[in-house]
C-alpha cells in the first residue's frame, strides 16, 4: 500500500512539473506598464489611458493574443499614478521596471516623470510609448522611446495658424504654463510660433501643478489686455478654472490651449466661460472623421470613466497595437528588435493604418504619424474644425501599397 | 479694474480659506500641543462628501439649494465621525508628544490619503454653481459665491474669537493650552476639553473644506495644497494664537495675491518660506504666539 501511495505521488509531481513546464501551446503574459497622473486635475488623462490600454490588450487576448517564435502571449496593463511629477515618476519607474520586471511602457505622461522613467527604461532595455511633449525626450540617444501623440511641433503651427486666419485682428498674447519641464518646452515653442505668425508675447507665466487659487496670476494676465490668452498645456481641470477667472474679470478675448484635450472636463468645471475655446488636442471621436473602432471606443469610456475618450487616452490603445504589430514583425518580444522593426512597419491603430516617422525633425523616426486635429469648443459642445494627415504618413501609405 | 482694489479682493477671498483651515490647526495644538498634518484630510473628506452626494440628490430629485444643504450637514457628521476615531484610537495617546504625533499624523494623512483615491477615485470633481453673478465692489471682482464664502469666514472667525474669550469652554481651553496641569488643579476635566478641542478643530477644518467645494475643482489630495499654507499662516501668527491664526492667514494671503500679480506665484510661495525661516529665527513664538 506505501508502494502504491508512492506511485502515486511521484506521478502526481510529475504532472504537475509537467504542466508547470512552457510548451509549445503554453502561454505567457506580458506585462505593459503604464505611468500617468492617476489624481489632480490630469488624472483623467492617467484613468482615461488606463481603462483604453485595458481595451485593447483584452481585444488582442480575445483574439488569440500575440503570436511570436511558435509561442503566443497574452498582455497584462498594470498602472501607476506618477502624479505628474518628477519624484513621483521616480517611484513608478522603479516599481515598474525593478519590482514587477516590467519591459513596455505603452504610456508614459508627463515629460518630468516620463524623463525619470527614461533614465532607467534606456538602460534597462524597456521599450516605452509615450505622450511627453519635449523634444528632449525621443532621438537617436533614446533608441528606446517612441511618442504616441502627435506634439507641439506637430500642434501649435497648424493650431496658430488657424487661429490667425479666423482672428485676424489679433496682435498680442500672454502664455500661461505649468512650472516643469512640458511647460518649459511647450513654452519655447509656442512663443516662437506666435511671434512667426506677427503675435506679440507680451508675457509668459508659470503656476505650480497643484494650484487652486488662480485670482492672481489671472489679475495679472487681464491687466495686460492680450487680444490672445494661450493656456499651454495647463490640464483641463485647471484651464476651467483658470478661464472662470478670466471671466470674473471681464476678459473675453481669443482662448487658447494646445493641449486642451477634454472639452467635457473643462466645460463642466468652466461652464459658459470656455465658450469659444481653440484646443489642439481635441478631437470628436463620435463625429463624421472618427473611426468606427473609436466611435466604439468612445461609447465605453463614457460609461467607464464619465467622458468621451481625448487623444492622449486613445494613445494607450495605438501604443498597444503598435507594439503588437512590431513583436509579430520581429518575430521576437525583446524590446530592442521591436525598437528596430517600428520605423519600418505599417500598424493598424485607432485612426487606420499608420507608422512611426518624423526622423527630418527629431533625428530618428520615433513620432506616432497620426492626423492634428483643430477644435473649438462651440455652444457648449466641442466641434473639430480642421484634421491634418501629416504629409509622411501619406508618402508611406502609398508606399506600402506598392 | 482698479488693480489695487483687486488685489484686496483677491487677498480676501483667498485668505477666507487659510483662516478657517488654520483657525482648527492652531486650536488643535494650543489644546493637545500636536501637529496635525493629517488636518488637510479632514478638509479633503469633507469636501469629497459633497462633491459625491450633492450630484445623487439631485438626481433623486432635490432641488440644488436642498441638496447642498443636506451634503453640507452629512459632510460634517462624516468628518466629525472620522475625528472622533482617530482622536479615540490615535491621537489621545499623543498628546502633549511633538514628535510621536507629528509621526502619527503624517502617517494618518499618508493613509487616508491612498484610502480616499481608492474609494473617489483620482478624478477631478466640480459641483454645479450654487450662487451664480458676479459683484463688484469698488471696482474689485470676485464671484457673488466666493462673496458669501468670505463673508462665512469672517462670521466663523469672530464667533469663534467671541467664544475662545468669553464661554465657559473658551476659558477652558486658554486654561488647558495655557498650563494644562494648573488646570486640571483648578478642576478642568482635561481629557474632555482636549477631545473637545480636537472636534472643534476638526470641525472648522470640515467647514472650510465644506464651503470651498461648490467654489474649486475637488480631487482627494486637496487638502494638501491648503495644508503647507496653513501651517506657514499658524507658524507666523503663532502657534496655539486665534488671532495669530487668523493674521498669518490674511498676511499669506496678501503675499500669494500681490507676489503672484507682480512677480511670479512660485516667487510668492518662495517668499512665504522665507518669512517663515525669519520669523522662526527672530521670534519663534510668531507674531501673536506666546512660546
Amino acid at each position: 500500500m506505501m508502494r502504491n501511495f508512492r506511485n502515486a505521488l511521484l506521478v502526481a509531481i510529475g504532472a504537475l512539473a509537467f504542466g508547470a513546464a512552457p510548451g509549445a501551446n503554453a502561454q505567457e503574459t506580458l506585462k505593459l506598464g503604464i505611468s500617468a497622473p492617476m489624481s489632480g486635475a490630469a488624472a483623467v488623462w492617467g484613468l482615461g489611458m488606463e481603462w483604453i490600454s485595458k481595451q485593447a490588450a483584452q481585444s488582442i487576448n480575445d483574439a488569440g493574443g500575440v503570436k511570436v517564435g511558435g509561442k503566443t502571449y497574452k498582455f497584462e496593463v498594470v498602472a501607476y499614478d506618477n502624479k505628474y511629477n518628477a519624484a513621483e515618476g521616480t517611484k513608478v519607474a522603479q516599481t515598474l521596471l525593478n519590482r514587477d520586471d516590467c519591459r513596455y511602457i505603452i504610456g508614459g505622461i508627463g515629460t518630468a516623470p516620463v524623463q525619470a522613467m527614461q533614465s532607467l527604461s534606456e538602460r534597462k532595455g524597456a521599450i516605452m510609448f509615450t505622450t511627453a511633449w519635449g523634444m528632449s525626450i525621443k532621438g537617436p540617444k533614446f533608441p528606446l522611446t517612441f511618442t504616441q501623440i502627435n506634439t507641439p511641433y506637430e500642434v501649435i503651427p497648424p493650431l496658430y495658424s488657424y487661429i490667425k486666419k479666423h482672428n485676424p485682428s489679433i496682435k498680442t498674447v500672454a502664455i500661461l504654463n505649468p512650472n516643469d519641464a512640458t511647460g518649459k518646452e511647450t513654452e519655447a515653442v509656442s512663443r516662437k510660433i506666435w511671434e512667426s505668425i506677427g503675435v506679440k508675447v507680451l508675457s509668459s507665466d508659470w503656476y505650480e501643478r497643484g494650484t487652486t487659487e488662480f485670482q492672481s496670476i489671472a489679475a495679472k494676465m487681464v491687466g495686460q489686455k492680450p487680444d490672445v490668452i494661450d493656456l499651454g498645456v495647463a490640464p483641463p481641470g485647471d484651464s476651467g478654472v483658470i478661464f472662470k477667472e478670466y471671466k470674473v474679470l471681464g476678459w473675453n478675448g481669443v482662448k487658447v490651449v494646445p493641449a486642451g484635450t477634454s472639452a467635457e472636463s473643462m466645460m463642466k468645471i468652466g461652464g459658459d466661460a470656455v465658450e469659444g475655446v481653440y484646443m489642439g488636442l481635441s478631437a470628436d471621436f463620435d463625429g463624421a472623421q472618427a473611426t468606427p473602432v473609436q466611435r466604439k471606443l468612445n461609447v465605453g469610456m463614457k460609461a467607464a470613466v464619465g467622458e468621451p475618450i481625448n487623444v492622449i487616452q486613445i494613445g494607450g490603445y495605438d501604443a498597444v497595437m503598435a507594439l503588437k504589430a512590431a513583436m509579430e514583425a520581429a518575430n521576437s518580444v525583446e524590446p530592442k528588435a521591436i525598437a528596430a522593426v517600428l520605423p519600418n512597419i505599417v500598424f493598424d491603430t485607432s485612426y487606420g493604418k499608420t507608422a512611426f516617422g518624423g526622423k527630418d525633425s527629431y533625428g530618428s523616426a520615433q513620432h506616432m504619424l497620426v492626423p492634428a486635429i483643430v477644435s473649438q469648443v462651440k455652444g457648449g459642445k466641442l466641434v473639430e474644425l480642421e484634421r491634418l494627415i501629416p504629409e509622411e504618413l501619406t508618402k508611406r501609405l502609398a508606399a506600402a501599397k506598392k | 479694474m482698479d488693480i489695487y482694489v483687486q488685489l484686496l479682493v483677491n487677498s480676501l477671498q483667498i485668505g477666507a480659506v487659510y483662516v478657517l483651515f488654520s483657525l482648527g490647526l492652531t486650536l488643535i495644538f494650543g489644546v493637545m500641543r500636536i501637529v496635525n498634518f493629517a488636518h488637510g484630510e479632514f478638509f479633503s473628506l469633507a469636501a469629497l462628501l459633497i462633491a459625491v452626494a450633492v450630484p445623487w440628490l439631485v438626481d433623486f430629485g432635490a432641488p440644488l439649494p436642498l441638496a447642498y444643504g443636506l451634503a453640507f450637514v452629512g459632510g460634517l457628521c462624516g468628518v466629525m465621525i472620522l475625528g472622533r476615531i482617530l482622536y479615540e484610537f490615535a491621537f489621545r495617546r499623543f498628546q502633549r508628544d511633538m514628535i510621536g504625533s507629528f509621526v502619527l499624523s503624517v502617517g494618518l494623512a499618508l493613509l487616508m490619503q491612498g484610502l480616499f483615491i481608492e474609494i473617489f477615485t483620482g478624478a477631478s470633481r466640480k459641483l454645479p454653481t450654487l450662487i451664480d453673478g458676479t459683484v463688484r465692489i469698488l471696482g474689485g471682482a470676485l464671484t457673488t459665491q466666493r462673496l458669501v464664502l468670505c463673508v462665512i469666514a469672517l462670521l466663523v472667525a469672530v464667533a469663534m474669537y467671541w467664544a475662545i474669550a468669553s464661554t465657559r469652554l473658551g476659558k477652558a481651553l486658554r486654561a488647558v493650552s495655557e498650563d494644562h496641569e494648573a488646570a486640571m488643579l483648578q478642576g478642568i476635566p482635561y481629557r474632555r476639553i482636549a477631545m473637545t478641542g480636537f472636534l472643534l478643530g476638526t470641525l472648522l477644518a470640515a467647514v472650510a473644506g465644506a464651503l470651498l467645494a461648490p467654489v474649486v475643482v475637488i480631487g482627494p489630495v486637496i487638502g494638501s495644497a491648503y495644508l503647507i499654507k496653513g501651517f506657514i499662516a499658524v507658524v507666523i501668527g503663532g502657534l496655539g494664537s486665534i488671532p495669530g491664526a487668523i493674521i498669518g492667514s490674511i498676511l499669506i494671503a496678501v503675499i500669494e495675491s500681490v507676489g503672484g500679480y507682480y512677480f511670479d506665484p512660485s516667487l510668492a510661495t518662495i517668499a512665504m518660506f522665507v518669512i517663515v525661516m525669519v520669523v522662526l529665527l527672530v521670534r519663534p513664538a510668531g507674531i501673536m504666539g506666546n512660546g
